[in-house]
């Protein structure tokens, strides 16, 4: 299953209190590559991306990570939370709120996980968590707790904390939506370089130009409907929808 | 008051800190658990559980006391007084201990726990790592006030013939015939007990004073 796609994603369909949030949502994304998705606000984008890692259990359709399904076994069954946590610990997750532990310093919210889920031994756990650091520019602050930091510097650790698992896809929900405009940057650059490197992410964002620049498709979700999906060069220069080429005019 | 009577005090204040001190450290944790199982709202042992929290908290500790002593035997269990009054208190506090635990669970942030399930904790290691410590830091002064409250009231179980610090004045009184005393004697140290509890919550605080955000 090796040359399995990251994510993929088949009629992905959930509502919520019987108002659907998604409906039928197809989306395959290859090892290596970025997607952005867009939308305005309510569109979907968060749930999409929460029912990719089960936090939300969507109602219809199958998500496969790196080839295996999550949420429901080979034989149909449910799985239970052991086996959810066993493949969720394949992705990583980074939150528009950061989500930081705040009981830990810096260097235990990325050793936490390696440790507790991966049963890495502890030094291993802190060579691996002194290298992301340094890679998101938070080496210095290895010993800091969350609350001393920036929210641009929380995001770089939380980003941290999910490269740390070592996942087969990264998904970001607006992790820069509650950052102060001039801290926007350093997160945007630090995973600029992610995917540089060839990490696969799901990107929601607002942040045309990183779309723009970064992704390999950019996806439009429009009341839970994928309207419009493809190379970002076409996205915002030739959008196909009406409601797209309104979306991009406003944002710009 | 003479050396003999200091020695009898010294000893009335150990009976109430050892006493006391087990029901501390055993109604810490059936609160813990009494909080964890409400958390999981199993229909009909909940209601037990609020029943329980209820009639706990509203009946007097010397009642308490001298039903656990008096009314057991008859349903075929021999109790000492020492386990009677260890069991009163314990009953006691932990049902207070239970509502201080059960505002930490219900105010933890939905936001972390989300951060540990996508990061592949199961329920368990979330707990036992990410809640359980903030939830012990944010009940701390709750608790060490209900353990203070505690020994404060720990002269009730003098109802059932402990002789703790309290009633061991009245017995070296019974000598001496001086009770003022004695009484501050026993003054003085349930404010060395309570003085020294406060100490360790503000250790215990100190440790982990990081939380403030
Ligand atoms: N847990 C939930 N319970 C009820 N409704 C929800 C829940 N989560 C999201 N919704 C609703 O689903 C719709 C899509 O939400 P969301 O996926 O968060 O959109 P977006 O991230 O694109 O802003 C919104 O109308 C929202 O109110
Ligand atoms: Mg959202």
């Amino acid at each position: 299953m090796s040359d399995a796609p990251a994510v993929q994603i088949h009629r992905l369909s959930k509502s919520f209190g019987g108002i659907e949030v998604l409906r039928d949502v197809d989306l395959t994304v290859y090892k290596g590559e970025v997607v952005s998705v867009l939308g305005s606000s309510g569109s979907g984008k968060s749930t999409m991306l929460r029912c990719i890692n089960w936090l939300e259990e969507p109602d219809r359709g199958t998500i496969r990570i790196a080839g295996t399904r999550i949420g429901v076994d080979d034989k149909g069954r449910k799985m239970n939370n052991r086996e959810l946590a066993a493949i969720r610990a394949r992705t990583g997750m980074v939150f528009q709120s950061f989500n930081l532990w705040p009981h830990l310093t810096v260097l235990q919210n990325v050793m936490e996980s390696p440790i507790q889920v991966k049963g890495m031994h502890k030094d291993e756990a802190h060579a691996v968590a002194s290298a992301l650091l340094e890679k998101v520019g938070m080496a210095e602050k290895a010993d800091a707790y969350p609350f001393t930091l920036s929210g641009g510097q929380k995001q770089r650790v939380a980003i941290a904390r999910a490269l740390a698992m070592s996942p087969e896809v990264i998904l970001f929900d607006e992790p820069t939506s509650a950052l102060d405009p001039e801290r926007v940057g350093e997160v945007l650059q630090v995973m600029k370089n992610l995917s540089a490197e060839g990490y696969t992410m799901i990107v929601v964002t607002h942040e045309m130009e990183f779309a723009r620049a970064v992704s390999d498709q950019v996806v439009f979700l429009e009341k839970g409907l994928i309207i419009e999906k493809a190379a970002p060069e076409k996205f915002f220069t030739r959008p196909e929808t009406e409601r797209v080429r309104r979306f991009l005019e406003l944002s710009a | 008051m003479n050396g003999q009577a200091w020695m009898l005090l010294l000893e009335g204040a150990w009976t109430t800190v050892w006493i006391s001190g087990i029901a501390i450290a055993l109604g810490v944790v059936i609160g813990l658990v009494i909080a964890m199982v409400r958390m999981a709202r199993i229909p009909f042992i909940d209601q037990i559980l609020v029943l329980y929290v209820s009639l706990a908290r509203a009946t007097p500790l010397v009642t308490l006391s001298l039903f656990l002593f008096l009314a057991t035997p008859t349903f075929g269990i021999a109790m000492d007084r020492n386990t009677a009054a260890i069991l009163a208190l314990t009953l006691n506090t932990a049902a207070f201990n239970a509502e201080v635990w059960r505002s930490a669970f219900l105010s933890f942030s939905r936001e972390q726990k989300e951060a540990a399930m996508a990061c592949g904790m199961t329920n368990g290691t979330f707990f036992r790592r990410i809640m359980l410590p903030q939830m012990f830091t944010s009940s701390l002064p709750g608790l060490v006030n209900e353990m203070s409250f505690l020994i404060k009231s720990s002269p009730a179980i003098a109802v059932i013939g402990v002789v703790e610090l309290t009633r061991v004045t009245n017995r070296i009184t019974a000598v001496t015939y001086e009770p003022l005393p004695p009484i501050l004697a026993a003054a003085v140290l349930y404010m060395l007990i309570i003085g020294a509890l406060l100490k360790l919550q503000a250790i215990a605080e100190k440790k982990a004073n990081r939380l403030a955000m």
